[in-house]
């Protein structure tokens, strides 16, 4: 159980870095330039 | 101090290239304007500005009949809103107005600079704090580019300071660069800016190592305890000392470290992660994870009860100690700029009706008579009224000797008068001086980034967010397939990924090299204008010269005299009649010639200069013509008769001028200009370089081969008009050279755009030289193989700093996942990865620092050979 804890927070919080700095982070005007 | 008009900027011109074209414009326009004063000419923006009230439509006319198709701009201030009709000063539009509103003598320095060098004049500066690492650069620039108006931002580690180029309110500025993270204010002027960082750099530095101490003597501390006297395994006994020691290093680390904190969450705010992101969660995870051990033991394995308190305040303490180091060594980087920044003289002793008075340099005005004694700094640009001396130049120009000055000679601010007492009329003040010219080129150059600057941007901004991605992922195989107790190795692998990652030697691999390489330029009297610049210099493998004043010293001087019919004073008095009105260099030796023999000079008029052709005026009703044989004889006229005098001096080398009244010839005048001594050492160096030289030279066949053989040159082409040279440099691109154009940037303008590099040879006085990108302050050739090898070696450094930070990032973050523990067992240490990151960036400092140290293959030449 616990295994299966930390893998799927590591995931998560994986999925949350690549959300928040590459794909919520677009819509706003910096991805203009960022691109 | 009187109220000056003020000035619009009212006519766009086209065509107008050089200072001597700006003169025209001037005298051309003064009876309208009141006075030449009170026209400004900017070459780069081709634009002309007059007092308000003055008839522009008039001014246009006028323009244009001088040569220079001119039309009126419409009245500014319609579109930029009321905000401008009020005070420069108005924040929302100061830009603009700096741009299109200035009064020529009170803020002269603000004038000068909207004018003269207008990218720079549009921009706003600002200082910035809390930069640390090329992610930074990057968030810093998104947020400037952000706000409504800015076209262009730039952020540049090496100086902390961020320019926006646009329009845009400062104020939003610095609001966007605080919104993501970092401290920013304008920059209103550049001078005392830097004195005040200068200031506020020994302040941060201290405070760093202040930090320092505290945090380091703690994880120190706590290491020696730990590992001396008790244990850093969390036991029943130890258990509440520990409790204490975690809110103690907690506390330490808020007040050492709070910066990475704040930055690191403002920087999230934004969707942004940069080097304080990384320190945070590193410093951060090692932190927490110790406090859940010490909190609750009980919910980890015995193995795994082991407290990282010390790793979170050494870390912090390296890094303090990393920066500080930077800092310092980013101070030395800048000498270049501080050196010029002191040869301004801080007084002068004015002369006002018949009181000399010492007065600050700022209220000098022009006009002023300034007496400047043996020893002292001259503080002003001027022209020498009184007197003669020796002026030492060499902090200008790289010129070691002296040069002696009289009565209606130009002397530059900053320069030394060695010899006699002077008294000189001030002709430019505040930044309109040749010095503050120079001052402010080499930190716009300083400042700027080069092709392969932007490209460690790119990576640096996707880097963070990828590094805390290769975080997880170790911790989750650490936590899977690694040995107990694998949560203390999943937690260390992660810390150390996150500390060792830091891009901070990636951010300032490329700024460093530039601002010591722009600085050493500058001490070989090279002015480099962009990084751009700088990186293709290092490539060039074809360098096309202008002839006359480039290779030569553009000081012709009359060699032979042939009349037709024998009467030589005669044919020299038309001539110089005709020149007077010239200001071309031929133009002085013929005047020189004609006053060396006392022949009265005849009054032509209507004088006209045709580039590349010749000169023609009136005389008793007829037309008078000066020239090269090809345009005399496109005017329909033969010159046959004068074959063999023409032939003797082009075997000189020299350039035969031909006179012509109406449609009879009237005889020839040779005019030979002398190689410059050092020309051929010069070329030689260039060739040593592995670089083939060119020359491409309005003159005939003949004294071009007799230049190319003396000088040594591998290639040249004849009776090129200064429009085509553009067209030779093209060509030359065209087969694949990488191609710089030397040229003394009056009729080579085209060219010296057109090339990959254009060198512009001037005097000190004259470094505003628009269409280069790289200008010689000094005369000499050898400016060039300065510039090209200064720029390999920067570009070198350059290379250098970025592979040494690629290969460290690449290396470091493997080893700190744990890569090599399968083989070897090691796991590195959260703490050894913060020393690394520290070490990392200082290297790269100490790296571009190697670049003062450079000297270029220049011989030492001594006096009397210059002499």
């Amino acid at each position: 159980m616990t295994t299966f804890l930390v893998n799927a927070g590591g995931l998560a919080l994986m999925a949350a870095i690549v959300w928040w700095f590459w794909l919520s982070g677009s819509n706003s005007d910096n991805s203009d330039q960022h691109h | 101090m009187g109220e000056a008009p003020v000035l619009r900027t009212a006519l766009s011109i086209s065509g107008a290239s050089c200072q001597g074209c700006a003169k025209k414009i001037r005298n051309a326009l003064e009876p309208l304007a009141g006075s030449t004063e009170l026209v400004e000419v900017n070459l780069e923006a081709q634009t002309v500005a007059l007092p308000e009230g003055v008839d522009v439509a008039e001014a246009a006319r006028i323009v244009t009949e001088t040569g220079y198709p001119a039309e009126a701009i419409a009245e500014p201030g319609a579109e930029s809103g009321s905000c401008c009709a009020s005070k420069k000063t108005t924040s929302c539009c100061s830009s603009k107005a700096q741009e299109e509103t200035h009064k020529p003598d009170e803020p002269a320095a603000e004038a000068a600079s909207a004018t003269e060098v207008p990218a720079d004049g549009d921009a706003v500066v600002l200082a910035v704090t809390g930069a640390t690492c090329a992610s930074c650069v990057n968030s810093i620039e998104k947020a400037l580019m952000s706000v409504p108006g800015v076209t262009h931002a730039h952020m540049n580690l090496a100086d902390n300071t961020a320019t926006a180029s646009g329009d845009a309110d400062p104020q939003a500025l610095v609001n966007a660069v605080e919104s993501a993270g970092y401290g920013a204010r304008v920059i209103e002027d550049p001078d005392s800016a830097d004195d005040r960082k200068q200031e506020e750099d020994k302040k941060q530095y201290k405070v760093l190592l202040v930090k320092m101490a505290i945090s380091l003597g703690l994880g120190l501390g706590l290491m020696i305890w730990g590992m001396g006297f008790g244990s850093m395994m969390v036991t029943e006994a130890n258990q509440l000392t520990w409790i204490n020691l975690g809110i103690l290093t907690l506390g330490v680390m808020v007040a050492t470290g709070g910066h990475f904190y704040t930055g690191a969450w403002k920087a999230f705010k934004h969707h942004n992660a940069n080097m304080d992101t990384l320190i945070a969660l590193g410093t951060g995870t090692a932190w927490l994870y110790s406090i859940v051990v010490v909190s609750i033991p009980e919910a980890l394995p015995e193995m795994a009860r082991h407290v990282y308190f010390e790793a979170s305040a050494m870390i912090i303490g390296l890094i303090n100690l990393g920066q500080a180091l930077e800092l310092r060594a980013k101070g030395k980087t800048s000498e270049a700029v501080r050196r010029l920044l002191d040869l301004r003289a801080k007084t002068a002793r004015v002369i006002r009706d018949g009181q000399e008075q010492d007065i600050p340099v700022e209220d000098v005005q022009k006009g002023d008579r300034i007496r400047v004694r043996p020893g002292e700094k001259l503080p002003v640009d001027g022209v020498i009224a009184e007197g003669s001396t020796r002026i030492d130049e060499s902090m200008l120009t790289g010129e070691p000797m002296p040069v002696s000055k009289g009565e209606g000679d130009e002397v530059s601010a900053g320069t030394l008068n060695t010899h006699g007492s002077i008294i000189y009329e001030a002709t430019r003040v505040g930044s309109e001086t040749a010095l503050a010219q120079i001052i402010k080129l080499v930190k716009k150059a300083q400042g700027s980034k080069p092709a392969i600057g932007r490209l460690a941007d790119k990576i640096s901004s996707v880097f963070v967010p990828t590094v805390m991605l290769i975080a997880v992922v170790s911790a989750l195989v650490w936590y899977n397939v690694g040995p107990e107790p694998a949560v203390v190795h999943m937690m260390v692998a992660a810390t150390t990924v996150l500390i060792i990652a830091c891009p901070c030697a990636l951010g300032l691999a490329t700024p460093m090299s530039v601002m010591v390489g722009v600085g050493k330029a500058a001490e070989y009297g090279a002015l480099i204008r962009q990084g751009d610049a700088l990186q293709t210099a290092g490539k060039i493998d074809l360098v096309i010269m202008d002839k006359t004043g480039t290779i030569t010293e553009g000081h012709p001087a009359v060699t032979r005299v042939h009349a037709v019919d024998g009467d030589e004073n005669r044919l020299l008095a038309l001539a110089a009649g005709l020149e007077q009105h010239s200001e071309h260099p031929l133009a002085e030796a013929i005047l020189a010639r004609a006053k060396e023999d006392e022949v009265s000079v005849e009054a032509v008029t209507g004088f006209e200069a045709l580039n590349g052709k010749g000169v023609q005026g009136e005389f008793n009703g007829e037309p008078v013509r000066l020239g090269n044989r090809r345009w005399l004889e496109a005017e329909g006229l033969s010159v046959d008769a004068l074959n063999e005098a023409a032939q003797a001096i082009t075997r000189e080398a020299g350039t035969p001028l031909f006179l012509a009244s109406g449609q009879q010839v009237l005889g020839v005048i040779g005019v030979a200009d002398a190689i410059k001594p050092d020309s051929k050492a010069a070329i030689e160096r260039l060739h040593q370089a592995g670089i083939k030289v060119m020359m491409v030279t309005g003159d005939v066949d003949a004294t071009a081969r007799a230049i190319a053989a003396k000088a040594g040159i591998d290639d040249y082409r004849a009776e090129v008009l200064p429009e085509d040279k553009a067209e030779v440099v093209s060509e030359m691109r065209g087969k694949g050279y990488t191609v710089a154009m030397v040229g003394d940037g009056i009729n080579d303008a085209p060219a010296l755009a057109a090339a990959d590099v254009g060198f512009a040879i001037g005097t000190g006085t004259d470094v505003a030289i628009e269409s280069a990108s790289i200008t010689l302050m000094r005369g000499s050739l050898h400016g060039v193989p300065d510039a090209i090898e200064i720029s390999r070696a920067t570009v070198k450094n350059i290379h250098q700093n970025l592979f040494g930070a690629f290969v460290y990032n690449s290396l470091g973050i493997p080893v700190a996942a744990g890569l090599l523990y399968p083989v070897w067992g090691i796991l590195m240490s959260p703490i050894l990865a913060g020393a690394a990151m520290s070490l990392s960036s200082v290297t790269v400092v100490t790296n571009a620092n190697r670049l003062r140290l450079f000297k270029t293959s220049q011989p030492q030449v001594s006096a009397e050979e210059r002499n």
